[in-house]
Parts: C-alpha cells; sequence; structure tokens
C-alpha cells in the first residue's frame, strides 16, 4: 500500500504501546474481580456461604500457589513460541519422590537431589527441543511417560513416606514445612514463593536483555536468528525454567501429601496451560506477561472454588474447565483474527 | 512480438474499482490483453496493481465496473468464477503442496478417475504431458515437490496452470528468485505459450525484462491507470516518470572512490559445498559489490562472514585481527552484520513493532548487565525513523502494516543502529519502490562516507552498478573477477556473471 | 547430479514406508525365541485383541496425522463410547446403544473438527481441552465405578466376538482388518482420499483447486471419533465390561505406531497399513517384555523410549540435512579431486 493509503488504515488494531498492554491486563484482572463479584452475589442469595471469608480467600490463593508457581515457569516455554511442557506431571512427581528418598541423608541433601533431577530433565528436554527441534508437544508428552515409567520401576510401584525415611525428624519437619510454613499464622510458604516468582519472572521477561530476546525468538523465530540471538539456548533456557518450577511445584505438592508417589502431579500440565492462555499469552510466542499469566491463575483459583462452594463434583469441576479453556482459547482468537492477525 | 490478434481482446476491463474501507484501491481503471499478446503492467508499491491483479483472480466480491472475456460480459467474484472463466494465476508464492507428488499437483481436483478409483497410468501420463509443455518431461510424475528443485517446482506451476487450458495467464513477478539463465528458459516459454494465443499480463518491477518479454506496458499510480503503451514507443525513464510522478533524474549516482585502508581481508575461505577459495579485501568507506547469477553462493559466503554458518577453512581478518566469532552475536560484536535478502522471514518479526525491530539486533548494546532500559533506544529510534522517513512515523505500529518499501527501511535501520564497522547487504531494495529505494541508497552512500565498509549484494544490475566503487563477480561458488568501477556497466557485469568475457 | 539427489531421497523415502515391515520381523523373531509362551495360539491372540482395538483407533488418527492435526483426545472417546454403548444396553439393548456411542464419538469428533476448523484453535488445544472435559463426564457418569453387563446376550455377544474362526482370527480382528484395508485402498486410490494428503500438505493449494480444507478437516476428526469409538465400544463388548481406563494407554500406543509407521506429523505423507503393521509390532513387543516378567512399568518406560527415539531419528535426520541444503555437488567434486 502506499504510504497515503496506510494512513487510512485502522490504527485501533496496529499498534502494541503500553496502553494496550496493560488494557489487556485489567481485562484479565477484571474478569478476576469479575468473579469475586459472582462469589459474593452467590453468597449474598443464599447459594453459597463463607465465600468472602479470609480463611476462603486464602485457602483459594493457597491452592493456586502451586498451580501459579508451576504456570510461572512453563510461561516461558509459550512465551518462546513453543507451547507447552507435558513433562511437568512427571517432573513434579519424581523430584518430589527423589526428594522424600533422599531424606534419608537429610533435608538439604534431599532438596539438592530433587533440584538436580529437575534440571537434568530440563536439559534433556532444552537438547531435544532446543537443538535437535522436535516437536515440543510430542516429545514433552513422550518424556512425560518414559519420566512415569521410571518411577513406577525405580520404585516398584510403591509410595515413601518422608516420616518414614527420614534420617531425623527435624528433617521430616522442614519437609513438611515447605507446604505448611505460615508466617504470621497467616501466609504460606508456597504464596510467598509464588509471590518471590512473580516479581523475578516478571522483571525477567519484561525489562531484561534476556526477555525482549526471548519475545522476539517467540514472535519470529527465523527473524531473532538472522539478529544474533541465539535460539537455541533461548528455547532451551526456557524449558529449564519450566523444569526448575515444576521441581519446585513438586516438592510443594509432595509436601503437601506427605507420601512421594508417581501422581503427585497429575493434571497440572493442563491446568498450567489454560492458565497461561486466560492470562493472555498466545500460543504463538511473543505476546503476554507474567502478570497476565498469575491473573489467569487467579481466575482459575476462583472458579475452582465456587464450583467446590457449589457442589459440583472434582470430575465435573474438570469438564467444565476443559470446556472453559477451549472457549477462552476460541474467544481469543477470533477476536485476533477479526483484527486481522492469525496468533493463537 | 506481434503475434497477438489485435481484433478481439481477449480480457477486458473497463472503469472497474475497488474500494476498501476508507481508501480507493484501484480507481476506474481500464484494460485490455490480446490473445498472443504479453501486457506488462508496472506501477509502485501501493500503487495498485496487486489489487487490479487480485480482481483478475476473482478474490474480491465487491468490485465495480465490467469484466469481459473473450467479449463476454463476465462477473468474477470468486476464485472458482475466475477459473471457470479461463483465467489462472501464477503468485510469487509457489501454491504447490511439498510433501504430494508432481502429478497430484499439477492434477489437483481433476485426478483421472476408472470407477471409484485412481487411474495412475493415466495420471502420469497426462502429468508428463503438462510438463513436456514447460520442458520438464523428463521429471519423475510421482516423486514429491518437495525432491525437486525450486526452479523446477515454479515450471511445475506453470504446468499446472496451463492444465486448465486457460484463455489468460496472469503472471506475479515470476522472475524474482531465479538466476538468468532461468529467467531466459521461463522467457522461452512464454513465448512459446504468446503463439498459440494466450494473453498473458506480466506484472514486473525490472524495467529491463519487461523490455525483453513484453508487447505492450501498462504504468498505474495511486490506484489510476496512467498510460497504456507499446513497448517500442516508450524508454525507461519515461516509464520511471510515469511511475514516480515526477521526474527523476539523477536518480543512479555515479560517485567514485579513492579510499586507501584496508578494513576486511578474507583470504581462502571455504565453505565446502557452497563455495571454495574465496579471498578479497575491502577498505574503509567502500562499496563493494558482489554480482554474479542467483546459487552463486554470494549469500552463502555473507553468512558465513557473520558467522551464521561456520566456514570450513580460511581466515577473516577484520581492521587487522583475526575474526574469530563462532556465531552471529560474537560477529556482531566485532563489527560485521548482514541485512539478509528474505526479510518478511528472516529479517523482521512482522508482529512486532518498529521499535522491537530497529532494536532488536542492539539488545545487547543497551542492556550493559542485563537489564534492558526501554527508554535508551528512543534517540536511536526517532533519528532513524526520521533519516529513512519511515511512514508511519509510529515507533509502536505493528511492521506487518507497513508496506513493503518501508518494511525493508525499517530493515534497513535495524543494521545501521549496530553501527557495524562492516555491513554486508542482500538484495536490500527487492520488492521495493522507487521512493524507498532512493532513501535506502542514499543511507547506505551515507554509512560509506562515514566510512563504514558496504558489501552489496544484488542482482539488480544498475543498483550494483551505480553503487559500487568496485565489484566482484562470484560463479559457482567461486570468486572469478574483480572489475572497476570504470569497466562496470550492466552489460560487462552481466557477461561476467556468466562466465564470459573474462 | 540429480540423479544423485533423487537416489538418495528415494532410498530415504523408502526406508520410511519399509522400515516397520523390517521391525515386524525383527520385534517378531525376537520375542519368539526369548520370550516365554509367546508364540502359541492363546497368547497371539491375546495379542491380536489389544490390536484390535488400537488399529481401530490408528486409522482414525493417521487420517488426522495426514491432514496435519492432532488429536489427543482419542484415548477418552474410547472410553466414553464404550460407558455409553455399555451403560444404555440396559435401557435400549445394543443394537440401539452400539449406534449410540458411535454417533457419539463421531459427534464428539465433530465439535473437535468445528473448532480446529472454522474456530480456527489449534488441534492440540483443542484436544486437550476436549481430552480434559470427558475425562470429567466419564466420571462423573460411572460416579467412578467400572460399568459391566452380565445379562445372557452380552455374554453371548461377548463369547462370540472372541472365538476364533481360524486360529487367532476372531470376528473382532476381521472388523478391524476389513476396516484397515478399506480405510486404506480408499486413502491411497481415490479422488477423495487423495485429497486428505492435498488438505494437510498445502491446504491453500486444496482450496484453490476446490477442495474445502475445512470440512475435510472436519471430517478427519469425525472419522477419528468414530474409529475411537468402534475401538472401544467392541473391545468393551468384548470384555462385558467398560473400565474407566479402557483407553488411557492407547493414546501412547497410537501415537508412536502411528509416527513409527512413518507418517509424518507434518502432514501430507502416511499410510494407514503400515500405522496398522506399527501397531501390531508395538504391542508384540509390549507383550513379549510383560512375558519375559520385566513388568507393567519397564513397559510404560520402553515405550515411552520408543517413541522418543523415533522422534529424535526423524529430527536428527532434518538437522543434517538442513545442513547439507544447498550444497553444491560440483563443488564437491571439486574437493574429491584435489585430493
Amino acid at each position: 500500500m502506499s504510504d497515503e493509503l496506510v494512513k487510512k488504515t485502522d490504527t485501533r488494531s496496529v499498534t502494541q504501546n503500553k496502553f494496550k498492554r496493560i488494557v489487556n491486563v485489567a481485562g484479565i484482572y477484571g474478569v478476576v474481580v469479575l468473579f469475586v463479584i459472582l462469589g459474593v452475589v452467590l453468597q449474598a442469595l443464599g447459594i453459597i456461604n463463607n465465600f468472602l471469608t479470609a480463611t476462603n480467600m486464602l485457602n483459594i490463593v493457597d491452592a493456586v500457589s502451586m498451580l501459579g508457581i508451576v504456570a510461572l515457569g512453563m510461561a516461558f516455554i509459550t512465551y518462546s513460541g513453543h507451547f507447552a511442557d507435558l513433562s511437568v506431571p512427571t517432573t513434579m512427581a519424581l523430584t518430589g519422590i527423589v526428594a522424600v528418598q533422599m531424606l534419608q541423608f537429610g533435608f538439604f541433601v534431599a532438596i539438592l537431589s530433587a533440584v538436580i533431577v529437575g534440571i537434568v530433565i530440563g536439559l534433556i528436554n532444552a537438547f531435544a527441543i532446543g537443538k535437535l527441534k522436535v516437536n515440543p508437544i510430542i516429545w514433552t508428552l513422550a518424556l512425560n511417560y518414559m519420566t512415569l515409567g521410571v518411577i513406577r520401576v525405580v520404585w516398584a510401584n510403591k509410595q515413601i513416606y518422608p516420616d518414614m525415611i527420614s534420617s531425623s525428624e527435624h528433617a521430616t519437619k522442614l519437609f513438611d514445612n515447605i507446604y505448611r510454613l505460615r508466617f504470621f499464622n497467616k501466609i504460606a510458604l508456597p504464596m510467598i514463593m509464588l509471590l518471590i516468582l512473580v516479581v523475578f519472572f516478571h522483571f525477567l521477561m519484561s525489562k531484561t536483555r534476556y526477555g525482549i530476546q526471548l519475545k522476539m525468538t517467540g514472535a519470529a523465530l527465523k527473524a531473532a536468528k538472522f539478529s544474533g540471538i541465539n535460539v537455541e539456548w533461548m528455547i532451551g533456557s526456557a524449558f529449564v525454567l519450566s523444569a526448575l518450577t515444576a521441581t519446585l511445584g513438586g516438592l510443594t505438592v509432595t509436601s503437601l501429601s506427605r507420601v512421594g508417589a508417581w501422581y503427585n502431579g497429575a493434571g497440572y500440565d493442563f491446568k498450567a496451560v489454560t492458565a497461561i492462555v486466560i492470562g493472555g499469552m498466545t500460543l504463538a510466542g511473543g505476546r503476554g506477561s507474567i502478570i497476565g499469566v498469575l491473573g489467569g491463575v487467579l481466575i482459575i483459583g476462583l472458579m475452582n472454588n465456587l464450583m467446590t462452594l457449589l457442589g459440583v463434583g472434582t470430575f465435573s469441576q474438570d469438564m467444565i474447565r476443559g470446556i472453559i479453556f477451549i472457549v477462552v482459547v476460541g474467544l481469543n482468537a477470533k477476536s485476533l483474527r477479526s483484527m486481522g492477525r492469525d496468533d493463537a | 512480438m506481434g503475434d497477438r490478434d489485435t481484433s478481439k481482446p481477449a480480457f477486458v476491463m473497463e472503469q472497474v474499482s475497488k474500494v476498501y474501507t476508507g481508501t480507493i484501491a484501484v480507481d476506474k481503471v481500464d484494460f485490455e490483453v490480446f490473445p498472443g499478446e504479453v501486457h506488462a503492467l508496472v506501477g509502485e508499491n501501493g500503487a495498485g496493481k496487486s489489487t487490479l491483479m487480485k480482481m483478475m483472480a476473482g478474490s474480491f466480491d465487491d468490485y465495480t465496473g465490467k469484466i469481459a472475456v473473450n467479449g463476454q460480459e463476465v462477473e468474477l467474484k470468486s476464485p472458482a468464477q475466475a477459473k471457470r472463466n479461463g483465467i489462472e494465476m501464477i503468485y510469487q508464492e509457489l501454491s504447490l503442496a511439498l510433501p504430494i507428488s508432481v502429478a497430484e499437483n499439477v492434477l489437483v481436483g481433476r485426478l483421472p478417475k476408472k470407477g471409484l478409483f485412481i487411474d495412475k497410468e493415466k495420471m502420469v501420463e497426462e502429468t508428463t504431458d503438462n510438463l513436456s509443455k514447460v520442458g520438464l518431461e523428463h521429471i519423475d510424475p510421482l516423486i514429491p515437490i518437495e525432491d525437486i528443485s525450486q526452479h523446477e517446482a515454479q515450471l511445475v506451476e506453470i504446468a499446472k496452470a496451463l492444465g486448465n487450458n486457460p484463455s489468460i495467464l496472469v503472471m506475479d513477478e515470476p522472475t524474482s528468485a531465479l538466476s538468468r539463465e532461468e529467467v531466459e528458459r521461463l522467457f522461452e516459454i512464454i513465448d512459446g505459450l504468446r503463439k498459440t494465443g494466450l494473453a498473458i499480463v506480466y506484472i514486473s518491477h525490472h524495467l529491463p525484462e519487461i523490455f525483453r518479454i513484453a508487447d505492450r506496458v501498462t504504468v498505474m499510480r495511486d490506484g489510476k491507470r496512467i498510460d497504456t503503451r507499446d513497448i517500442g514507443d516508450v524508454s525507461k525513464e519515461e516509464l520511471v516518470q510515469m511511475m514516480v510522478g515526477k521526474s527523476v533524474t539523477e536518480f543512479y549516482r555515479h560517485e567514485t572512490y579513492s579510499g586507501e585502508e584496508i578494513r576486511l581481508e578474507v583470504e581462502n575461505l571455504t565453505r565446502k559445498g557452497f563455495f571454495h577459495d574465496v579471498s578479497f579485501h575491502a577498505y574503509k568507506g567502500e562499496i563493494l559489490g558482489i554480482g554474479g547469477l542467483s546459487g552463486a553462493g554470494r549469500s552463502e559466503l555473507a553468512q558465513v562472514l557473520v558467522a551464521i554458518d561456520k566456514k570450513d577453512s580460511g581466515s577473516i581478518v577484520l581492521d587487522g585481527k583475526e575474526v574469530k566469532a563462532s556465531n552471529m552475536a560474537q560477529a556482531l560484536n566485532e563489527g560485521i552484520a548482514y541485512l539478509s535478502e528474505n526479510r518478511k522471514t528472516e529479517g523482521l518479526a512482522t508482529r512486532l513493532s518498529i521499535r522491537d525491530n530497529i532494536l532488536g539486533a542492539l539488545v545487547p548494546k543497551l542492556s550493559p548487565n542485563g537489564i534492558y532500559d526501554k527508554k535508551k533506544g528512543d534517540p536511536v529510534l526517532e533519528k532513524l525513523i526520521d533519516a529513512l522517513s519511515i511512514y508511519p512515523p509510529d515507533a509502536e505500529r505493528e511492521v506487518s502494516t507497513l508496506s513493503g518499501g518501508n518494511q525493508q527501511k525499517v530493515l534497513m535501520a535495524k543494521w545501521i543502529a549496530v553501527e557495524p564497522k562492516v555491513l554486508i547487504l542482500d538484495e536490500p531494495t527487492r520488492g521495493v519502490d522507487i521512493g524507498a529505494k532512493v532513501i535506502i541508497h542514499n543511507a547506505i552512500e551515507a554509512l560509506a562516507k562515514e566510512g563504514r565498509t558496504i558489501i552489496l549484494i544484488s542482482s539488480d544490475l544498475p543498483e550494483l552498478v551505480s553503487l559500487s566503487h568496485r565489484v566482484m563477480i562470484m560463479r559457482q561458488g567461486h570468486f572469478i573477477k574483480e572489475m572497476q568501477k570504470a569497466e562496470c556497466n550492466e552489460e560487462s557485469v552481466l557477461l561476467a556473471a556468466n562466465g564470459e568475457g573474462a | 547430479m540429480m540423479l544423485n539427489k533423487l537416489n538418495r531421497n528415494e532410498i530415504l523415502s523408502m526406508g520410511d514406508k519399509f522400515r516397520i515391515y523390517v521391525l515386524l520381523v525383527v520385534v517378531f523373531i525376537t520375542m519368539t525365541i526369548f520370550a516365554p509362551h509367546f508364540f502359541n495360539a492363546w497368547n497371539l491372540t491375546s495379542i491380536m485383541k489389544t490390536v484390535s482395538m488400537n488399529a481401530t483407533v490408528a486409522i482414525g488418527f493417521t487420517i488426522i496425522l495426514i491432514v496435519g492435526q492432532l488429536d489427543l483426545s482419542v484415548g477418552t472417546i474410547i472410553t466414553f463410547a464404550a460407558v455409553i454403548g455399555l451403560g444404555l444396553k440396559g435401557a435400549v439393548g445394543y443394537g440401539l446403544s452400539v449406534p449410540l456411542a458411535i454417533v457419539a464419538g463421531g459427534l464428539i469428533g465433530l465439535i473437535n473438527g468445528v473448532l480446529v476448523a472454522k474456530v480456527k484453535i489449534n488441534s492440540f488445544i483443542v484436544t486437550l481441552g476436549m481430552l480434559t472435559a470427558l475425562q470429567g463426564a466419564i466420571y462423573t457418569i460411572t460416579g467412578g465405578n467400572t460399568i459391566a453387563v452380565t445379562d445372557h446376550q452380552a455374554f453371548a455377544i461377548s463369547d462370540w466376538l472372541q472365538h476364533q474362526i481360524i486360529p487367532m482370527v476372531t470376528p473382532r480382528v476381521i472388523i478391524t482388518l476389513v476396516l484397515v484395508i478399506g480405510s486404506s485402498v480408499f486413502l491411497r486410490k481415490t479422488r477423495i482420499g487423495r485429497n486428505f494428503f492435498m488438505v494437510g500438505g498445502n491446504s491453500q493449494t486444496a482450496w484453490l483447486a476446490g477442495v474445502d480444507s475445512d470440512s475435510y478437516t472436519i471430517v478427519a476428526f469425525v472419522i477419528s471419533g468414530v474409529m475411537a469409538a468402534i475401538g472401544g465400544i467392541l473391545f468393551a463388548m468384548e470384555s462385558a465390561a467398560a473400565t474407566l481406563n479402557l483407553g488411557t494407554n492407547s493414546l501412547m500406543y497410537v501415537l508412536s505406531a502411528t509416527i513409527i509407521g512413518g507418517t509424518s506429523m507434518a502432514g501430507g505423507k502416511g499410510g494407514v497399513f503400515r500405522s496398522f503393521i506399527a501397531i501390531v509390532t508395538l504391542t508384540m513387543l509390549y507383550n513379549g517384555i510383560v512375558l519375559l516378567g520385566l513388568g507393567n512399568e519397564v513397559q510404560i518406560f520402553i515405550s515411552g523410549i520408543i517413541l522418543a527415539s523415533v522422534i529424535l531419528y526423524e529430527a536428527y535426520v532434518e538437522f543434517k540435512h538442513e545442513k547439507l541444503v544447498g550444497q553444491r555437488p560440483e563443488l564437491l567434486k571439486e574437493l574429491e579431486a584435489a585430493q
């Protein structure tokens, strides 16, 4: 188009300024507020009880801190245009069970071992997807399966209990505390971890060279490569980050359930992707923010809470979450396409 | 030329217009093509020729005006309708499916049947028939497209279009990715098609080609038809004038150079299978052109110089120090940059803003301790948007909404921003309108005046010849000749690129 | 020059096509030699049982990959159909409940297909969401319990499905073979069948030639849903029970087999019969592992490794290929001559 023609094009959808991004994020938190209002209304109508209590609110944040931790790490993968990490569930389980197993050597050894295992998984993914360029969905799905096999072979299908293995009561207590330690009697450790991660990751993604280059990698892989960005490293690092947060999440979940087992972490892959997508990050990469993902996590937390208070069964909740997921992505896709972009 | 049957036009567009919300892309244009004629359509980007072409392809159902094919008035409101009326399109991007066999591509949608099943023998026979029209009868129709060369694939594309027995063939920039030999071959085919009475619409930026192949030429500007002339009755300068709307004198510069300090010394550089034993040197402030046919290895050479690909042997010395970069980031650090010829896929991140793109390679420098300060890039951004007249001058604008010329300016700005010692440009004005071309050429010369070394890879002979201070000719992976400014003109460079006149 | 290149590519694609047959023979011979109780009628029949279900599902999955999509929900569709088919038997009998189950599978496929083709959501997302939703639905409907049918008719049918017409060949096997061969021929030799490949190869081209890629995509998902339903319901009828994890392992099986069998994830290439052979090979392999005393867990592990290996291999080949793309043969000859 000649310059004059370009001038007359609809400018609403063509800029990427800060204002628009703020509006996007505000929109997500708007939905959060909407859900809260919904809860209040339902409570006022007597349909549910105990929604607007401090305990319940804290419960909500509690429940989603683990999801949040995992989702924040995976968000880097989505940001880089490589969809998701479906090996998260078994990474969580494996790191958890390794930690419990190593409790016999003390708390710190246990944590260290778990972190090492997590890093190894992350590096495997990084190599396969970053360097060899395998399809990330199929690969992480396969790795998930392999890791499951490893867990079940090595631990012969058994579950192990921290208090039974641990080298000392002190070690057990520390491990227990990963989930249960509370500050001021109210704020749980996982929540603090989540907040720290939010601050750190948001800074990492939006204000560092790493984050900017990751954005370019997600938005235009080849162009990023031809700008001197080491895309293999970028993509690989995102998978390592995801594995690390999965480790943190795995330790927390295992601490919560007080048992090392192969099923810790089940379902977290889907929940994390849902949170990320609801949080405004498109699957095409290069768009979205950590704050947005946090909003998505909160929305899921509120949704789950409301459903539970309404007496909806766990499995029905699954069903509803699946449907909402599709709807959100669909709406996102539709609105982007009407603006002339094919993003999702 | 002159086989055309002027008694009855094959295709007529009368006062056609197409309006997008708020803009008139095509404004009451008259256009006609006779059977056996090659009618060229030229104009700057944004002149409306692609919209006109899309109209012919049936992409719009809301155009106004009359269209007639072979004397009969028709409606071209869908691609299917266009096809039914005998109009076939050949686009720049191939419309072939790579993993699928040649035969199934050529005969797509009309595979011969024997009862319920496909008649394989007939399919092979028909395909070979079609392929022979473009000289490809030796290709096995059952191999997938991804197994044949790019050039052959384009010919298959033509064979596919011909298979539908069109009366009108529309070709959009068919030669942009071809080497000189391949262009010749294509012209032979077009000549043959012309003799069979096919009406051909030929859209191109390449004026020399048009003078070779077309019978008539229509110039469009700002959505309107400016004029239609017989090719023998018009000169290149007149065409350019009509396209640009103002007299463009001094379009191509002629600077002579008198520099002395060597900046870049390349010795025996080899990348197995791509180029061998390349040696040359370049001075500070010089624009060194690299000419050659496509496939000669020029882009591959550039990519090794900037460490995107690894060299197998040889040395690169920059300002006296050997370049030890093993990846592009290091090369950039040392001062070598590369503007890729594929602006849409390798050059720009079209989903991101002008700011993100222009500062894309500058990020490392703007974030000394890992932290990126957004404001730091503002001065550079403003300066470049202004210097290159990037329109619209809105740094947050998404690059995909810019015209081709402006996109190329953004890409150029990106590499100017890193202030390289050596800047390698690969087809810097491909697919760009004349206004932007001038601006980019000025920028290139300004860079040279600053003392930077420019290596200019270009298939645009006038551009290569007028900008370069020296021209190295590359052919089939070797540097075969060095030509000084004085001996450079389009013919001599072309001859040299073909390996003759040595 | 071009001849050389052709030969290399030809060899690679022939390799793609025939490696699964080679693998089949290798696995079969290895297991026969090393695994106790492998080579007997009872075991082989048992293998064919699992094969029948997964092979049917693989038909649909192969077509999905050919059009360039992904269907992660097949496992849950299998279970869902089984639950509906058996669950409704009491109320309306097999005559109605079985068709209903198959229609249900088709409907789910239709929803998947429309979301992917018309609303243009990535198929990974759609089928991941559908998988979760269906899982929830299944548990909600069954209350977490296995559905068993215990009336005379059910057992009679179950027996019939299991009886061997000739050794190893039961009616279910026959049904599966018919479906496999039928779809294979359909895909390779009919216009409509070839169009699926075109849609996966380049949907723009397909569209320009009048082949509506959206419709073909939707149909592919419907076929996938129907096939998954058929596989699930037949298996359940034979067992006279629908367990909640009926289809859980199938995704891995079918995904690995289709890819190992040479169907490309990028679309436009592949074959139903090859997927079938791959399923037979994998099933034999897993069966042998268990017979060798290595346990279920090892089987899970191995299946993950196999899939990973195949993907890695394909990626590695692509990786090496990329490095060499564009090399001029004449130049390479020069180097040889210089040495």
